[in-house]
């Protein structure tokens, strides 16, 4: 029994260590202690920031490469990076926001930022504006994207609009000659089934809560009401209306199936269009260039139909950077938000991999560098910018977004009936709502 | 089986069945010399055409500047420690429950089934928050650590391998004059070979393809583990670099089949060549 | 247990002794078990006893957690379709894929039970897809296999069935997640394995000079004395398959679809817990759940006395 005392020892040990920790760790809940404001005044000053952001491997390396340049030009700056895919990314944070340990700066997403706002994760910008963070050449509907209740959460990264990104070879197959201006939804309908005439696919559906948001907002509603606390619609004829159309062209055979559509979810290669027998996909802009990459033959964008287009169209911001309120530099944060906003250098580099970029100035100073397929993109937004309007408060939730999504499957599986499913939306989906 | 006739009908079915198994992991190695683009084009097609072997440079090239190599090597770190301290304090634990009476026994096996029973996703908030205080985030202290305080798993399997081996043969021991510790090591351990060598290839694979640990408990990108960096090839979002994926994770199942064959081969001459039984 | 029977009789010397003895056995066990308890004091009480109390709570992760009482189980029960659902998916899934996976893996470990080197080939061969377990590829390759032009449809086919929908309809949906399940046998397998070679060969030879078949060899050599294995795996592959996430997760794309019809009960809590941040909710799911599992468990273990066979224990 040689191993006994030394055993013995090594837990009374660790007993100590830990007894230290048991009492503390029962504020897991508590949320936010104060902040620790503070900090770099003085620009000199060594600062260590952590910043950190989803995607794949591509992104990382060119924000890599970005955040290099930032700290050879302000060399009291040293930024640690943190990022991961887009599950794991708030995998991390959750854990990391209940511990009190965010980054300085985090990449937050339309679908988050009310939660991690709301709940005092994030620090109000609205001070840092044209003081650290120019913003002078950002169009004012793209800036109030990041801003909830009067807080502004999140400087936008880039922005993004809907449409339609299609191939314009198969749409004359189905002989259509083009998508004709302004067109309507009766006219999608009517060019879905020519498509389906001439063996094709039109699309493959569109997602339920952005597509049902834009056409509500087309009839002057929004899904969630300007403070997220309800529904923003009242009447579910709308509902009926869009998933009816939805579920309808699916059972006239313009769309694929629930099971098919199901079967290829999230990869792109094994989608309709990359195989050549489907015209088009119903996506944000930014998702352009990767498609026609994989489609690898000539597309095109074209605008979301009518009636209503230029009210229920808006720019969505791709994703912001927020700082977050338990920061000791949100100064010196704000800083490198305004260098990855404004400078050239920088988004020469970026080159609207997060969206077309917000300021008007860095847009101006891309165009000669972009791909075909960027460059359509960027033409597309600007075309589109003028018709826009002011974004809905990005006041959405998870849930609702499931819900929503769950009962548009279990309809284009013909499984509910569009008024069933509507009045089964609105008692859930208040409940959530009332509930958060 | 010994008998001739047979032989052919055993490997017929077991080869047979043995094609099955492997298809996907084919699948697999075949995708990785293919285009990206064409991985799912192709999909029903077993053999590339044309042979691409680009995948493999650029999948190894990694993300951000890290090679995968450094992946590869935080993820061998993190393995081999976890799986000897697994290995070691669960045979010990199970030696502890098998072989010894004291108060609490059964409260304490109780316990240690319930810590299986309870969904990881409810306690690894507060249990982050442990490491934290600890001081012990960005580092692979969280991962490894725990590992050195008995696995359930490997505990409860080396209890059940302890209990088919008689009795009689500690109490011989203990006349010798053996002490427990004695008995465990000299007597017992050499018997459980085989689960000991089942639990290491389980440790080894679990810490290998362990996700959630890493990506909570580890910040730095040079830290990253060959989980992560297979995971960073990929985008919901947009168009996923598919044949490097495919590539490394045809890299990264190497030293998990390397440990399969060297501890199997424990598992099936353990006992047979040692001979201690009957 | 004699040992914790009270010693009141003997002489006081011998008692002291008696004391002496016992405590040096419980000083004794608890050395070798310490390393255990002292990791579940450090690293396991304090979260299980806090993820205890959230269950009683409402809380999203940020703000303080507000007590709500006994609301997150009686909703569970009252007002959550979805989480039945989740409950009817995980019970089938367990009642069809253990007992299935276990079978197939003891079978295979039958027939590899011999050391020729062709066989060592073929246990690394078996054992592989259990190596890729969770990754991308399989879920492609799953999603492929199963999809109305794949490999499955074309053999049901052959005998007019079909095409199957298995994305369409739930109840394929659920059954192409134990086929996976089926299919990475390979843990139970080496378990099984490594138990077969603990059965000593000579207990054959004898069997067999008295004349034994295989079935009598099987019913009265194999399975008694593989008895505390099965046992293990019966137990081990209860317990993970009612935690089973992955498959769920990597099939679905994390929907639990179509319909909910792979909305394994981990699954669901996984996204109450970290997609819609009802940690409260997602808590008690934990805790009801330990509940089903340690039920299940205790069941097994009770009714294991009856059927496995302990060397250690006198051949009972």
């Amino acid at each position: 029994m040689k191993k006994k005392p030394a055993l013995l020892a090594a837990a009374l040990l660790l007993v100590t260590v830990l007894s230290g920790c048991g009492g503390k760790s029962e504020n897991t809940g508590a949320s936010t202690a104060p902040a620790n404001t503070g900090g770099s005044g003085n620009s000199n000053k060594e600062v260590t920031l952590r910043i950190a952001w989803w995607g794949s491997d591509n992104r990382h390396t060119y924000t890599q490469q970005i955040i290099d340049m930032y700290e050879e030009q302000n060399p009291n700056v040293k930024i640690e990076a943190e990022y991961a895919s887009f599950d794991d990314y708030w995998k991390k944070l959750a854990p990391q926001a209940a511990a009190n340990r965010l980054p300085d700066i985090i990449q937050m997403d339309i679908s988050y930022i009310n939660q991690y706002g709301s709940n005092g994760q994030l620090e109000d910008l609205a001070p840092y504006l044209n003081n650290q963070i120019q913003v002078g050449d950002v169009n004012e509907n793209v800036l109030s994207t990041g801003n909830i209740e009067g807080k502004q959460y999140g400087i936008p990264m880039g922005v993004n609009v809907l449409g339609l990104n299609y191939d314009p070879a198969l749409l004359k197959k189905a002989g259509v000659d083009s998508i004709p201006e302004n067109w309507t939804w009766d006219q999608y309908k009517e060019i879905a089934l020519k498509a389906r005439d001439a063996g094709l696919f039109m699309d493959g559906s569109m997602t339920a809560d952005v597509f049902f948001n834009y056409y509500l907002r087309s009839n002057g509603f929004s899904l969630y009401n300007n403070d997220g606390s309800a529904l923003g619609y009242e009447d579910d004829n709308l509902f009926v209306e869009f998933f009816g159309m939805l579920s309808g062209l699916i059972e006239e055979g313009a769309v694929p199936t629930q099971d098919k559509l199901s079967q290829n979810k999230g990869v792109i290669e094994e989608s309709d269009i990359v195989k050549g027998t489907g015209i088009g996909v119903w996506q944000w802009s930014n998702q352009y260039v990767s498609l026609q990459k994989a489609v690898n033959r000539p597309m095109a964008l074209a605008p979301m139909p009518g009636p209503g287009m230029e009210k229920g169209l808006y720019m969505q911001p791709s994703m912001y950077w927020s700082i977050t309120s338990n920061s000791a530099a949100k100064e010196e944060a704000a800083k490198f938000i305004d260098f990855w906003t404004n400078s050239e250098e920088a988004n020469l580099i970026i080159k609207g991999e997060r969206g077309v970029p917000i300021s008007n100035k860095i847009k101006e100073a891309l165009g000669g560098s972009l791909s075909e397929a960027e460059k359509q993109v960027f033409e597309f937004v600007a075309e589109m910018e003028p018709k826009t309007s002011p974004m809905s408060p990005p006041v959405g939730s998870p849930e609702v977004v499931a819900l929503l999504t769950d009962l548009a499957e279990q309809l284009n599986f013909g499984k509910i009936e569009p008024d069933a499913a509507a009045a089964q939306f609105r008692t859930e989906a208040n409940a959530i709502l009332a509930n958060r | 089986m010994r008998n001739k006739l047979k032989w052919p009908v055993y490997h017929i079915l077991i080869g047979g069945l043995a094609i099955v198994m492997l298809y996907p992991i084919l699948w697999m190695i075949m995708s990785s010399f293919k285009e990206s683009r064409l991985v799912f084009a192709t999909a029903r097609q077993l053999i590339p055409d044309p042979w691409v072997w680009g995948n493999y440079s650029q999948g190894w090239e990694g993300i951000a500047g890290y090679s995968f190599g450094v992946f590869i090597k935080n993820s061998l770190v993190i393995v081999i420690i976890a799986t000897i301290g697994a290995v070691l304090s669960s045979s010990l634990v199970a030696f502890g429950f098998a072989r010894n009476k004291f108060v609490g026994h059964g409260l304490w096996f109780g316990i240690m089934m319930m810590t299986l029973m309870l969904p990881a996703d409810v306690v690894l908030v507060p249990q982050y928050v442990i490491y934290t205080k600890l001081g012990w985030l960005d580092s692979i202290r969280p991962i490894v650590v725990p590992q050195f305080f008995g696995v359930p798993f490997f505990i409860f399997l080396m209890l059940q391998f302890i209990r088919t081996i008689p009795q009689e043969l500690d109490e011989a021991a203990t006349i010798d004059g053996c002490g427990k510790f004695r008995l465990y090591y000299n007597i017992i351990l050499p018997l459980i070979r085989p689960s000991m060598a089942t639990a290491a290839i389980f440790s080894f694979y679990w810490r290998w393809e362990d996700l959630l640990g890493p990506v909570l408990y580890l910040n730095s990108p040079a830290k990253y583990t060959v989980s992560m960096g297979l995971k960073m090839f990929l985008d919901s979002e947009s168009v996923s670099n598919w044949g490097p994926m495919f590539a490394m994770s045809v890299i990264s199942l190497v030293p998990v089949m390397i440990i399969f064959f060297i501890f199997q081969k424990q598992i099936v001459e353990g006992i047979s060549t040692s001979g201690l039984k009957g | 247990m004699s040992l914790e029977r009270p010693l009141n009789q003997g002489m006081p010397v011998i008692r002291k002794k008696m004391l002496n003895k016992r405590l040096k056995q419980n000083l004794t066990g608890y050395a070798f078990i310490g390393p255990f308890v002292i990791g579940f004091l450090s690293f396991t009480l304090i979260p299980m006893i806090v993820s205890l109390y959230l269950s009683f709570t409402k809380y999203n992760l940020f703000a303080s957690p507000t007590w709500v009482g006994l609301d997150n189980y009686i909703k569970m029960f009252t007002n959550d379709p979805k989480y039945l659902q989740s409950l009817k998916v995980t019970f089938t899934y367990v009642f069809l894929g253990v007992p299935l996976r276990l079978m197939f893996a003891l079978f295979v470990a039958m027939i590899l039970n011999t050391s020729s080197r062709a066989v060592g080939a073929y246990r690394t061969i078996y054992y592989l897809p259990s190596i890729i377990g969770g990754s991308v590829a399989v879920s492609i390759m799953w999603r492929n296999i199963f999809s109305d032009t794949g490999i499955i449809n074309g053999f049901l086919g052959l005998f007019g069935i079909g095409p199957v929908s298995w994305f369409g309809d739930p109840q394929a949906a659920l059954f192409m997640l134990i086929t996976l399940s089926v299919w990475q046998f390979g843990s139970s397998m080496l378990i099984f394995l490594a138990g077969l070679k603990n059965i000593p060969g000579e207990m054959y030879e004898a069997a067999s000079v008295d004349g034994a078949g295989f079935f009598r060899k099987f019913f009265k050599i194999t399975l008694p004395l593989l008895s505390s294995v099965i046992l293990f795996n019966l137990v081990m592959q209860t317990i993970s398959a009612f935690m089973t996430f992955v498959p769920a997760y990597i099939i679905s794309k994390g929907e639990g679809g179509p319909m909910d019809g792979t909305m394994l009960y981990s699954l669901y809590l996984f996204r109450q817990a970290f997609m819609f941040n009802n940690m409260g909710y997602a808590s008690a799911m934990a805790w009801v759940m330990l509940l089903i599992v340690g039920i299940m468990t205790g069941i097994l273990f009770k009714t294991s006395r009856s059927w496995v066979f302990y060397e250690s224990e006198g051949g009972k």
